[in-house]
């Protein structure tokens, strides 16, 4: 039997998954698919926005103490859990870094807004709206998912000196059609990736910086960022593309591959169905159940951390008079349960839309509790996008809540698991 | 123009949300253009199929390899495998089917025909002249690694010949061996026939047919059904009497789960039972382990082992446990191999135009056996043709995960692949 079996094998659950093995606990990753990090961007959001506040946040370690009580980083030691998230890619070579004084970074998104985030790779760093320095967004004739121009554009209405410039996408890959993951290994070819380099540098003027759609390799992305940045002769940044998207992918692989290091698989395809929970108070759950091509498969642990993610995620399902329901232990939810109280009237409300505000409501040790503030079970916690008291969306929030609460809840688990001992 | 209804794959259709992670994914489509990927020849192109629609909108869907790589990392639950499979029988019920193809869905009638004389049989398929002409005229690759038909006649026939040496006991499990084992690889069946007995479970071999797998994933649905309504009708009795269905071909199972009922829409009581009733060998060993029941009197074997869980296993969805099994045997450094798929895919990467696609999507699992450094002897891996790929693509011996335990228990040889008491 396990000592903790993670559900779901998003950023919180493999965080959790990770502390809880450093420790010491047998642990377990099951997830119906591989999802929410293969359509990061690749960065760890913190805290970019406040409800009602169109400026974004410049001090997010700072600004977590006017977020409501309840809120995920409250019950969580942010900073420390963001520190060992930086330790642990560390290895990997992603590099992860803060900007100076623990501010936000502001990066160019797809579109080329200001996009607030607080730990970016390194590949990503050079684009750093702070900077003065002009930029060169490099797209490719005919790549789907980045539009130069676009983003050069928006840059420029903001007062950023940006122009946009285009390669041939021969230069990345002698096939019709690709998509960025495919792209992004083709780079790890040496050849290809010297030919990208020499015409970046025909292009790029002095002083230049240059941004690239986010295909700068896979496993050997460190490498290939960083020679081509020589080759260019300039900083080289890649902005992240739409899904799937390469900078969240290696983030995935980098954590599965330093979690198979201590001892802890990923499996993909098992959506758990079923649970069985003792009777008792608070009961405990015993088993959950996982579906396969003929009869459900049981996993038993001594604990159980459910990081499904919230509504986007796949966590809560939902039928279309409103009702939202948590899947595997139909947990009580915030979440409003008739349509009409979903959403605000405007798309982008300063307040954020209810559907995404709720969540599983969790106590101290991150145990969901009920009405009455008491556990529901006794061995279940929760973390990342199912929690409650929280917008990851409005609040641009969504990694760090991750992390944040997948470290805690792991901790949790672990102090847990010692008194039982 | 539907020859089968679309009702239990359909409704997944619904829940892509085009986030394009099964074509990240995708093994084929990562190496060549001739497949645009699951996102497109899947749930995209089906709008086009459904509702009447007179033809197929896209024939590049013959180059997806079923490897179901897509399925597995699909969050959203999206059968894209099945779309595929079903799109192909599409096409043949269309077009009709060349005669390769007729031919390699045929894997119980080819085992037949060549055990009536085996050794002429494999000098016909492994000699270079017979095989360039297989090229030319079938388009069936030269280079690829067609099996050896076993020379030491079926395991029918050892089961047979051995049954006043076999165990008679109170537990009874039942072993479907499938036709690899039946007509190439008699020892693969010895071997788990040795490890149940060891654990005090007495074996019954009942007449059964090829699964039908062969024939599905050419498009073949009709021929296929046959098989499996047969398999149905000789092991039911079993099924009905609570005896376990036990089989050591990891796509043997999980076609008698799953594949067939679900392609087939043979979802009837009796399908059913014998569904539920089917256990993938390592599946069954691993709930006898949690038991408690599982013999531990492992003998060391020193060994560094790759291990690639085929794609055909990963699609049971009950995670890795000749994995988890062979890692009790001390001595055994087992590898977990992260390649998506060796390449073959049951009989793709047999054909001519497909060879070098296979080749190159296995390149990723022949590399990781290399990285694992020259202390490796053997490989393991649940799926025989997927053993055949990977011997071809890195020269050395590849092993069922099964041959493992036996030898562990003393009872099997891994170099002579016998029996130590034969």
């Amino acid at each position: 039997m396990a000592d903790l079996l993670v559900i779901g094998a998003g950023l919180s659950g493999l965080t959790a998954a990770y502390t809880a093995a450093k420790a010491g606990l047998q642990v377990k990753v099951i997830a119906k698919g591989l999802g929410a990090l293969h359509w990061s961007a690749g960065t760890v959001d913190v805290l970019g926005y406040l409800p009602g506040d169109k400026r974004p946040v410049q001090q997010p370690l700072a600004a977590i103490n006017v977020l409501p009580d309840g809120h995920p980083y409250k019950l969580s030691d942010t900073s420390a859990a963001l520190e060992a998230f930086q330790a642990l890619t560390q290895t990997s070579g992603l590099g992860y870094g803060r900007a100076a004084n623990n501010e936000n970074w502001l990066l160019p998104s797809p579109v080329g807004a200001a996009r607030p985030t607080f730990l970016a790779p390194q590949a990503q760093q050079a684009g750093s709206l702070r900077s003065d320095a002009p930029m060169v967004i490099v797209g490719f004739h005919g790549l789907r998912d980045f539009y130069p121009q676009l983003i050069a554009e928006n840059l420029t209405k903001q007062g950023h000196q940006a122009r946009a410039e285009f390669l041939p996408l021969e230069l990345l890959t002698s096939r019709h059609d690709s998509n960025t993951i495919q792209l992004a290994m083709g780079l790890e070819d040496a050849k290809r990736r010297q030919k990208l380099g020499q015409a970046l540098k025909k292009l790029v003027k002095s002083g230049e910086r240059i941004g690239l759609p986010a295909v700068l390799g896979l496993d050997d992305h460190t490498q290939v960022w960083s020679e081509l940045q020589s080759q260019a002769g300039a900083p080289l940044f890649e902005i992240p593309t739409l899904p799937p998207s390469v900078p969240g992918t290696r983030l995935f692989r980098a954590l599965r591959h330093e979690l198979e290091l201590i001892g802890v698989r990923v499996e993909a395809g098992m959506e758990v169905t079923e649970a069985q929970a003792s009777s008792g108070t608070p009961a405990k759950v015993q088993w959950v159940a996982s579906e396969t091509s003929a009869r459900p498969l049981k996993h038993r642990s001594q604990a159980y951390l459910l990081a499904t993610g919230g509504i986007l995620g796949g966590g809560f399902s939902s039928n279309v008079n409103g009702r939202v329901w948590e899947t595997i232990f139909q947990l009580p939810l915030t979440v409003p349960q008739k349509r009409p109280d979903w959403f605000r009237a405007s798309f982008l409300d300063p307040q954020g839309h209810p559907v995404f505000q709720g969540g599983v409501a969790v106590g101290p040790d991150f145990r969901p509790i009920d009405e009455a503030g008491q556990p529901i079970f006794a061995n279940l916690y929760a973390a990342g996008g199912v929690l409650a008291h929280c917008d990851p969306i409005l609040e641009r929030s969504l990694e760090g809540t991750a992390v944040a609460s997948g470290t805690a809840a792991a901790q949790a688990v672990i102090e847990s698991l010692k008194v039982t001992a | 123009m539907h020859t089968k209804s679309w009702h239990s794959v359909g409704p997944t259709l619904d829940e892509c949300i085009k986030c394009n992670i099964c074509t990240s994914y995708c093994p084929v489509a990562a190496v060549t253009d001739l497949f645009p990927g699951p996102k497109y020849a899947g749930p995209q192109a089906q709008r086009f199929r459904e509702n009447g629609q007179p033809q197929t909108p896209d024939y590049s869907v013959d180059y997806c390899s079923g490897c179901r790589v897509c399925n597995e990392v699909c969050p959203s639950g999206v059968k894209i495998a099945e779309l595929n499979a079903r799109a192909r029988a599409q096409i043949v019920a269309e077009k009709g089917l060349p005669l390769r193809n007729r031919l390699l869905g045929r894997n119980e009638t080819l085992g037949k025909v060549g055990q009536i004389a085996p050794r002429l049989a494999n000098f016909g398929l492994q000699n270079p002249v017979s095989r360039v002409l297989a090229e030319k005229v079938m388009g069936i690759a030269r280079e690829a690694p067609l099996p050896h038909f076993s020379v030491e006649g079926t395991f029918g026939d050892w089961f047979k010949n051995s049954q006043a040496r076999r165990l008679k006991s109170e537990k009874k499990v039942v072993y479907y061996h499938g036709c690899a084992t039946m007509y190439y690889e008699p020892f693969v069946g010895k071997a788990a026939v040795a490890v149940f007995e060891h654990n005090g479970y007495e074996v019954i071999v009942p007449p059964q047919n090829c699964c039908g797998l062969p024939l599905l994933s050419n498009g073949e649905f009709d021929e296929a059904a046959k098989y499996h309504r047969n398999n149905v009708d000789k092991m039911l009795v079993y099924a009905q009497a609570g005896m376990d269905i036990i089989g050591t071909s990891t796509s043997c199972t999980l076609t008698l789960k799953e594949e067939a009922p679900e392609l087939l829409d043979a979802h009837d009581e009796n399908a059913t039972t014998l569904k539920m009733a089917t256990w993938d060998i390592f599946e069954w060993l691993r709930e006898r382990h949690e038991a408690g029941e599982l013999k531990t009197d492992f003998q060391q074997l020193e060994m560094v082992l790759p291990y690639h869980a085929p794609c055909q296993y990963r699609a049971h969805r009950i995670g890795k446990p000749a994995l988890e099994i062979l890692s009790l045997i001390p001595g055994v450094d087992v590898r977990e191999s992260h390649a998506r798929c060796c390449g073959i895919a049951g009989t793709y990467g047999y054909k001519a135009e497909k060879y070098q696609i296979g080749m190159d999507v296995g390149a990723e699992l022949f590399e990781f056996v290399r990285e694992q450094g020259s202390d490796v002897t053997m490989t393991a891996c649940d799926s025989e043709t997927c053993r055949w790929q990977m011997e071809h693509g890195t020269d050395l011996p590849s092993r069922h995960p099964i041959e493992f335990l036996a030898a562990a228990y003393g009872l099997y040889d891994l170099e002579k692949r016998q029996l130590t008491n034969e």
